[in-house]
């Protein structure tokens, strides 16, 4: 809109101003663009390969036009213009990136989790992510592109508070690389993370030294112990009915004339309420992450009781309620096949989970019309970072084994993780228009033997494999 | 009369033995499995080959093997067949009870005696074609115990099991300084009990016998090369150090997980220790660098094998972490000898198990497709020649 304004404007000027104004304007324009050399707009075409759009038929010998940062075509005949890097890929096959919908990447794991309180819902993950590489206090600075996980051909991620509380704060998608801070960010906040079940119980030993003086004597007895599954729901419930009085103050305030403003208070400014306020308007969905099948159920009864929109995480037992998620219209983004349980607690080790997991869960969700993604929900590992997301092919291609139709694979961590993460209209498919995020492989997909050859994000190449290990 | 009793008594007895015999007929589960590609473990893939089963254990393999009438022949053609999986370094069964925490020296802890069988778990692993285990106790202590090498299925406990203890787990990561000489002063107690029996015996057990520890009765074993040393170890540093202790004690060993065992290969390599290696599937987040650790261990020579750590990640994905390592640069043969006759030889139960020969074991896994590739299921398993699994059946 602003733009088009600009230009009427502009327009009108010219007619009204005499020619010599616009014969010095078009001079000093051009002694200003020969001084400082206009960058123009790189022009990229990957030709031959096996084009895997995601959202259309797969293209043999195809080619992927990148103009700048974004796609300008795809398909069979598409024309390439002069002056366009030329890149080969006969024998390869060409996807846009591929998307993590749950990681913890980026974030020291003690910036994941307040245990001073189980509800913080103003919370923000971006406010911990660190893209600027491993070594605190060393390196040469910026965005560093990280290896670890651009090998996998990861481009964007969801990354989100830890799951140890029950309403842990807000959760961004980032892309994997951009050229400063801002540009990585596709999406925040994107949603309001929850944990229902073992993962908010898990943390035994941590005692909360601190408890707002503000709670009552009945919270404060919940805060410290470790919340059961009725206190989590009891929890929630209760800070959305607070969000609930909130919006309805404020409603109020603002529906009052000017001179009836000045006779009252104005309501007080809360970040906790504002950040639930917008899941209640349903500008943001939740993301709650449930493993057994009566979690599941609860998160589906809390979203019905206050109107929001839902997402379950993990959804070990999510096959067994295909049907209701299907209905409602739920999506699931599921742990990764190998290891579909949470990482970091005894909960993973229940007998109940060992029971109902099956490899089979991606399949059945998807044959029955649930929206899936496949995550690596990789938190900060043993011995380095959370990387596991450059696996993510090889967890699709896994769930491909037991019965997932190998184009459901490829959408569980491309298209369908952009749908669920509320981006695909600007990344998850190889369509004009959205940005050039572009992996090519070496070989099927999902196979264990293929590799990611090269990554772009933005229209830059930020990853090549080095060929000679 | 008396004639008339000994031939009714020989009438029994020969009806006995036609019956037993009957009897062993019926259970003694001969199949033969014709037209696979079978990969033994110990030479290249053969294509179109006859395994032949009898009372539990292969009796032949190759192209023109003559199967009697009277067995049971399953058709094969198309598939792949690969020995059954073993993994060296297991919890399964072990529940919550492997780590005697905080007891840093409990060698004479028996895993045995704290096994779950009757757990769905060890069908999941039956499932994954893991055939054979090695499970024991934990980490978190230095000395934690005896493991036990146990087949994931049988009726029989007895038969099933192919060692009942013995072998020592140790742990130690660069956390504590005292975690070495707490060993350390272990072996030296051990070796002192050791000569203390000794004199006892030579001195015709005249003295009164040195009282029995029961801990240091399974590090001696180690000392006299019975038993090996299962090392749980991360660091590079750490596993100098305990290659030093090795050479002052001079016991068998193999790491376990040898997280940075690829940074010090030629150590390893010179010393003939056995690296049990990660990936645990994709469970844990190791760099690029690490991941193709395996390679540069097995290029240095060392004799390598991967492991769940079940349950950390889950049995049933041993293939898994192979074909990973096969993706990372090891050679698809090395990789498929990683998770079946190289574990067998560290665990020393190859005469038993570990690859498809005459005379072994018949444990055998039928494949869809190529071992290492992630589409690829598992149709058949096979423990002791007894069908134990059929997908489709299922």
């Amino acid at each position: 809109m602003l733009i088009q304004i600009q230009r009427k404007n502009s327009k009108s000027q010219n007619v009204s101003y005499p020619t010599g104004i616009i014969i010095t304007v078009l001079m000093i324009a051009i002694i200003f663009f020969s001084a400082v050399p206009v960058q123009a707009e790189s022009i990229i075409a990957i030709c031959g390969g096996t084009v895997l759009t995601m959202t259309g038929q797969t293209i043999r010998n195809g080619t992927v036009l990148i103009r700048g940062e974004k796609i300008e075509a795809v398909g069979a005949d598409v024309k390439i213009p002069k002056g366009a890097n030329i890149i080969n890929a006969t024998g390869k096959y060409v996807l846009p990136g591929i998307i993590d919908a749950m990681t913890y990447y980026g974030i020291k794991a003690f910036d994941l989790n307040d245990f001073t309180n189980p509800i913080t819902p103003q919370n923000r993950i971006i406010q911990a992510f660190y893209p600027f590489g491993d070594d605190f206090f060393r390196g040469k600075g910026g965005i560093k592109p990280d290896k670890e996980i651009l090998c996998g051909g990861v481009t964007t991620i969801y990354i989100a508070p830890g799951n140890r509380q029950v309403i842990g704060g807000q959760g961004a998608v980032v892309k994997t690389y951009g050229k400063n801070f801002d540009s990585m960010i596709l999406c925040e906040p994107a949603s309001i993370d929850m944990a229902i079940g073992d993962s908010p119980k898990t943390r035994q030993s941590v005692k909360f030294p601190y408890v707002s003086s503000s709670a009552s004597q009945a919270e404060r007895s919940i805060l410290v112990s470790s919340p059961t599954r009725m206190a989590q729901a009891a929890l929630i419930r209760k800070a959305l009915i607070r969000a609930q009085e909130f919006d309805h103050s404020l409603q109020a305030y603002e529906k009052k004339s000017e001179a009836e403003r000045k006779e009252v208070q104005k309501p007080k400014r809360d970040l906790n309420m504002e950040a639930l306020v917008k899941l209640l308007h349903k500008e943001i969905p939740a993301r709650i992450e449930a493993s057994l099948v009566d979690d599941i159920r609860t998160a589906i009864r809390i979203a019905d009781e206050f109107d929001f929109d839902l997402i379950i995480d993990s959804g070990i037992g999510a096959y067994k309620l295909r049907d209701l998620l299907a209905e409602k219209n739920i999506p699931v983004v599921l742990g990764p096949t190998s290891h579909p349980f949470i990482k970091g607690g005894e909960a993973s080790r229940t007998s109940e989970l060992s029971q109902i997991m099956d490899e089979g869960n991606a399949a059945m969700l998807s044959e029955v019309g649930v929206k899936i993604a496949i995550a690596s929900f990789a938190s900060g590992g043993l011995f380095g970072d959370a990387v596991q997301g450059k696996w993510l092919l090889l967890e699709a291609g896994l769930a491909t084994g037991f019965g997932l139709p190998d184009e459901e694979a490829l959408k569980a961590v491309t298209i369908n993780a952009a749908e669920i993460l509320g981006v695909n209209d600007r990344v998850g498919s190889l369509e004009p228009g959205k940005d050039a995020d572009v992996i090519i492989l070496d070989g099927p997909p999902l196979s264990i033997k293929t590799w990611v050859e090269h990554v772009f994000i933005n229209g830059e190449l930020v990853y090549t494999r080095e060929k000679s290990k | 009369m008396k004639s008339f009793k000994l031939f009714t008594l020989l009438v029994l007895v020969i009806l006995l033995i036609v019956s037993i015999q009957l009897l062993a007929g019926q259970t003694d589960n001969s199949v033969a499995l014709r037209g696979a590609i079978v990969h033994t473990a110990i030479g290249p893939p053969i294509k179109n080959v006859t395994i032949l089963v009898k009372n539990g254990k292969i009796t032949a393999i190759g192209k023109d093997v003559n199967i009697p009438r009277s067995v049971k022949t399953i058709d094969v053609r198309g598939k792949i067949i690969i020995p059954g999986l073993i993994d060296i370094h297991s919890h399964l069964g072990g529940g919550e009870d492997i780590n005697e925490w905080p007891q840093p020296i409990g060698p004479e802890n028996r895993a045995l005696d704290a096994l779950h069988l009757e757990i769905s778990d060890w069908m999941e692993a039956v499932k994954g074609g893991v055939t054979t285990i090695v499970t024991g106790p934990g980490s978190a202590t230095r000395i934690s115990g005896q493991s036990i090498t146990i087949k994931t299925f049988g009726d029989d406990l007895e038969k099933r099991i192919l060692k009942k203890c013995g072998e020592v787990k140790m742990a130690v990561q660069g956390k504590n300084l005292s975690y070495l000489p707490l060993i350390k002063s272990t072996f030296l107690k051990a070796r002192e009990y050791m000569e203390a029996w000794e004199k006892y015996e030579s001195g015709n057990k005249k003295d009164s016998p040195p009282r029995r520890d029961l801990g240091l009765e399974a590090i001696v074993k180690v000392l006299k090369g019975e038993e090996r040393v299962r090392c749980h170890i991360h660091y590079a540093s750490d596993i100098i150090q305990f290659l030093k202790l090795k050479d002052e004690f001079g016991f068998d060993l193999t790491f376990e997980h040898s997280t940075e065992a690829y940074k010090i290969a030629d150590e390893v390599a010179k010393r003939n220790v056995g690296c049990v290696c990660f990936p645990l599937v994709m469970q844990i987040g190791l760099s690029e660098d690490q991941m193709r650790g395996n390679a540069i261990l097995h290029k240095a020579g060392v004799k390598i094998a991967m492991h769940t750590d079940a349950l950390v990640s889950q049995q049933k994905w041993l293939r898994l972490c192979a074909a990973l390592a096969l993706r990372y640069g090891l050679p698809e043969d090395e990789a498929l000898r990683s998770i079946t006759i190289n574990p067998a030889e560290m665990a020393k139960i190859s005469n038993r198990v570990g690859s498809i020969e005459k005379g072994k074991d018949a444990d055998l896994v039928v494949l869809d497709g190529p071992w290492y590739e992630l589409k690829t299921r598992v149709d058949m398993v096979f423990i002791d020649g007894r069908l134990v699994y059929d997908r489709v059946q299922n």
